[in-house]
């Protein structure tokens, strides 16, 4: 088992989940509807949630202990793609951001659920039932909004465009996407990017919404090997704030 | 008689002075239309009212019930979502009497709808589902409902609803309600106070 492209692997997806549920977070108290301050709140946590697992699955591999590794670190030692970094913006930013990255999250968990290796696989099946639910949550909302007034079609596309070329950041490979393919570990970003074209163009397809140009895209790249946009490290500092006035507090 | 008040809450109800003058007609609210939520708690249980929810649909509806009515990993097992107005209810009945008694008409015999049936057997409590008939209108699910779920204790009120306009869970989605069972940082029971709250109540009591 080749151990560093394993975790190359878990950092990105626990970070991506620590990063996103922290932003989805700040939505408390602030959500469009009652219903959707709660929907984002809850929906971060289990995404909080999901990272501190795998933050334990790194730390049987070797890593530090969980708490150390989510507030200990800066920027630039974090391997979570730029999308889920960038702030909240408007509602509609939020939902398409929620949107494509939560579709890209079913795949791979669904795609890790036969993986080779097997407390990956087991914590992916376990975590199915709460990724189903986020996706079906963000379909929803993007056919409603998708296909209702002419200012929330507008708003959501340009969300959508803007939001595009971060999207594809998530895909950004890994120095050891063949060794993760050859030992079954992992499909690979390719063939996750390949099935999220497909099961977003199809919701997409049922609203009003335009499907950017894919091809003519410059994805936004850099991420996973730890270049951040200037919204990072606030973010961290932020979010570790009171973790770091004292690290060994007993919580 | 004419209305005067200072408070603009009063004035912008534009009440006219003229007492026994007629209102003047709202405009049509731009309101969201009402569903109410049923939710299974358990494996097994009937499906119970929880409440209403407001929503431009259906698949909104059921996201906005999910959110208000439900906790996932312990109290949920399945949720459905149905359009007030799609809800026949029939009057109430007196204590001790069941509303059915009323309902002497025997079964059509057409059965080419399909209809969900809901039982209000405590006052104050929810409806509860208990089954589904095959019948021709709302008066006849009625008669059938009566026929097929008789009930030992008196049923006070009956909710029926064509099955087709109710929006269920799917079977094959009851994961989503499973959640990480290591979630101690979400209870407030996690936070170990009770040792150091103890242990200053001892110190007190011995000073």
């Amino acid at each position: 088992m080749n151990t560093e492209a394993l975790k190359d692997l878990l950092y990105k997806i626990a970070d991506d989940q620590l990063i996103l549920g922290h932003r989805n977070s700040e939505w408390t108290g602030f959500g469009p509807l009652l219903e959707e301050d709660i929907a984002f709140s809850s929906m971060a946590q289990d995404k909080v949630g999901q990272s501190w697992q795998f933050y334990k699955i790194l730390n049987e591999l070797g890593e530090s202990d969980p708490d150390t590794v989510a507030f200990m670190r800066n920027a630039d030692q974090f391997h979570n793609c730029k999308f889920v970094e960038l702030p909240n913006g408007e509602y509609d930013f939020s939902l398409i951001r929620h949107f494509l990255f939560d579709t890209a999250e079913g795949i791979r968990f669904n795609m890790l659920s036969t993986s080779s290796y097997e407390p990956v696989a087991q914590l992916a099946k376990k975590i199915k039932g709460e990724i189903k639910y986020h996706t079906m949550h963000a379909n929803i909302w993007i056919k409603q909004l998708g296909s209702a007034t002419e200012e929330s079609i507008g708003r959501l596309q340009q969300a959508l465009d803007y939001a595009m070329p971060y999207a594809l950041g998530i895909f950004e490979t890994s120095k050891f996407e063949a060794d993760l393919k050859q030992e079954g570990i992992f499909d690979g970003e390719e063939a996750l990017k390949a099935q999220w074209l497909t099961q977003i163009g199809e919701i997409i397809a049922e609203t009003d919404l335009r499907m950017p140009e894919i091809q003519s895209l410059q994805p936004q790249l850099g991420g996973r090997y730890g270049e951040h946009t200037e919204h990072l490290q606030p973010l961290v500092e932020e979010m570790s704030e009171v973790f770091r006035v004292d690290p060994t507090a007993d919580w | 008689m004419t209305l005067k008040s200072l408070d603009p809450r009063v004035k912008r109800l534009g009440i006219p002075e003229e007492w026994d003058t007629p209102l003047s007609p709202k405009e049509t609210l731009d309101q969201f239309e009402n569903y109410e939520a049923f939710i299974q708690v358990k494996e097994g249980k009937a499906l119970e009212h929880v409440g209403p929810v407001h929503a431009p649909n259906e698949e909104m509806a059921f996201l906005f019930a999910k959110e208000q009515y439900s906790r996932r990993g312990m109290f949920c097992n399945a949720l459905c979502v149905v359009k007030t107005e799609n809800i026949i209810g029939t009057e109430f009945s007196d204590n001790g009497i069941s509303i059915y008694d009323a309902v002497t008409a025997q079964p059509s015999g057409i059965e080419n709808q399909s209809y969900e049936v809901f039982h209000l057997l405590k006052r104050g409590k929810q409806h509860k589902y208990v089954g589904t008939v095959m019948a021709k209108d709302f008066e006849d699910a009625l008669v059938v409902a009566k026929h097929t779920y008789p009930s030992q204790k008196p049923v006070f009120n009956v909710w029926i609803a064509e099955s087709e306009h109710i929006l269920t869970s799917n079977e094959e989605d009851k994961d989503m309600w499973e959640t990480l069972k290591e979630k101690q940082y979400r209870e407030a029971i996690d936070y170990k106070g009770q040792d150091r709250i103890k242990a200053y109540k001892e110190r007190m009591g011995q000073a």
